[in-house]
């Protein structure tokens, strides 16, 4: 016989640098760069593997991209069941960043898109 | 210097919906046939470990409730994980202990009972397999969407058509109505497939692989204990080779097929001094159709780009150039991800003993290969085994 198991409720809490949030609030992405042997990183750290050192500096990342390829979400996970299908894509900038954006208009491989935010998520305008 | 090590007993319990089972009355139905299977008994296996991804079960941490269920306590020091190809973890560290003499023999068990929780639970799970707070946080990823995204950029690359996908799916099924492990038993048509309601588009329902519940064991014995015990069909692993990528996909750089895969595969056939020719039959990871396609490519079966000809010239039919997924794959037979990867071995090591019945691969060789990837790329693990 099947029974309900007592359900197991988890919340978590989870930290983001102010620096990053701060800049999708103005509408801008930002990525961490080395002062010492320049490597960039995007998602942003905080230590440098590639020479150990952890003095980082936040550079703007160019708004200008490429759609190297997407996908359009249909059925949605738990958080976004509210949402319109919505349209992840891989986005390369014009400083050569690979990055995970929504989509705004109709996509396609190889289309070019101006990135911008709404406030929380990094957003491809198709243009 | 290590030891030859062999396959000597393998187990595979039914793939499907199984509310009538308790996880650990799930993993013994794999072990107690892996033990029957090779002759010994539990007292005679050195280290056990437990492949299981547990998070969509009730039991938390299964190793100690299965070594208790099973007759192991003792011998069962840990859990691995590697998402869905934590069974092929699960082996490599059964492989090593005997390869380093550590133990003479040792056993992995994969098992995974994965609808204990609901499917929107399930893909919720399953979308944070990437990089939660850079992904799922912000543009809520699943599991399906980060194959679609391989699969929309192959397309555009290599042409490759939806129509090419579903007869992945097409040969999934006729072979899983032919294994009664299997969780489907039914054929489907490609209408059916591209027909199927869209999840994340360009994939489809029926491109993609069950929620299943299952177990599958494989018992390793070094070659002084293979010569002692007898042992008459012992299946050799040859080669073995593992890689893993970067978590956050976008970085990857290139999104037509699994770096981890093709670095794992050339590890293994360095080992086994093989090339992707000699491989007669083969397991290829197909959670997604795309991901069978990709694997073709990414294991050297044919060129880069080539993976839907391949599918479509049916070269991967029993028969064909290299038999792959013969007893249904992911797609048909099920995907209990603990489990997943011990199945492959399982089918291979039945394969090349020419023990798959109506699913038997014509062989010559007796070479045959088993893939198994984790997450979308972000571990993958390549075997080769010889009789």
């Amino acid at each position: 016989m099947q029974v309900d198991a007592i359900p197991l409720s988890i919340k978590y809490k989870i930290n983001y640098p102010d620096e990053f949030i701060e800049a999708v609030k103005r509408g801008e992405i930002v990525a961490t760069r080395c002062k010492n042997c320049g490597s960039v990183y995007f998602p942003p750290q905080k230590d440098c593997y590639n020479c150990g050192k952890n003095e980082m500096e936040w550079i703007k990342v160019s708004n200008e991209g490429e759609i190297m390829t997407y996908s359009i979400v249909s059925q949605k996970p738990q958080g976004f069941e509210n949402y319109k299908d919505y349209i992840i894509g891989i986005v390369r900038t014009k400083d050569g960043i690979n990055l995970m954006a929504w989509i705004k208009g109709q996509p396609k491989v190889g289309g070019k898109v101006r990135l911008t935010t709404d406030d929380t998520r990094i957003i491809g305008e198709v243009v | 210097m290590t030891r030859r090590v062999a396959v000597i007993g393998v187990g595979n319990s039914k793939f499907g919906r199984r509310d009538d089972v308790s996880v650990q009355e799930l993993a013994w139905e794999s072990i107690k046939e892996a033990l029957n299977d090779s002759g010994v008994s539990q007292s005679d296996i050195g280290l056990v470990v437990v492949g299981s991804t547990a998070y969509r079960g009730i039991e938390l941490y299964p190793a100690p409730i299965v070594a208790e269920y099973s007759g192991l306590t003792g011998k069962v020091p840990l859990r691995v994980e590697a998402m869905c190809a934590t069974g092929l973890a699960a082996a490599l560290s059964a492989y090593t202990a005997v390869a380093s003499g550590l133990v003479d023999m040792a056993m992995a068990v994969g098992v995974d009972k994965m609808t204990e929780v609901d499917t929107s639970t399930s893909l919720a799970i399953g979308g944070r397999g990437g990089n939660y707070q850079w992904e799922y946080h912000f543009y809520g990823t699943t599991f399906p969407t980060y194959y679609a995204l391989y699969a929309t950029r192959h397309m555009a690359v290599y042409g490759t058509t939806e129509e090419q996908m579903a007869l992945v799916s097409v040969k999934a099924h006729k072979y899983g109505a032919m294994n009664p492990k299997a969780h489907f038993q039914k054929p489907v048509t490609v209408e059916e497939v591209l027909k199927s309601r869209v999840i994340s588009w360009p994939i489809k329902l029926l491109d993609s692989c069950p929620i299943s519940d299952g177990s599958a064991t494989a018992i390793f014995a070094s070659e002084e204990k293979v010569k002692e015990l007898k042992i008459d069909s012992p299946v050799w692993i040859t080669g073995i080779g593992y890689a893993n990528d970067y978590a956050y996909v976008a970085r990857r750089g290139e999104w037509v097929g699994f770096k981890a895969t093709q670095l794992a595969a050339r590890q293994a056939y360095n080992m086994a001094k093989v090339t992707p020719n000699d491989i007669e039959v083969a397991t290829v990871h197909d959670a997604f159709t795309i991901a069978e396609i990709m694997g073709y490519e990414d294991l050297g079966f044919t060129e880069k780009g080539k993976g839907g000809k391949f599918i479509e010239e049916g070269q991967s039919e029993k028969g064909g150039k290299v038999g792959v997924n013969l007893f249904g794959g992911l797609k048909a037979k099920g995907h209990p991800l603990g489990a997943t990867g011990l199945s492959m071995i399982y089918e291979i090591t039945k394969q090349l003993r020419d023990e798959a019945d109506k699913l038997q691969q014509p062989l010559k060789k007796y070479i045959g290969l088993v893939h198994n990837v984790g997450g979308t790329g972000h571990f993958a693990y390549v075997m080769v085994l010889r009789r």
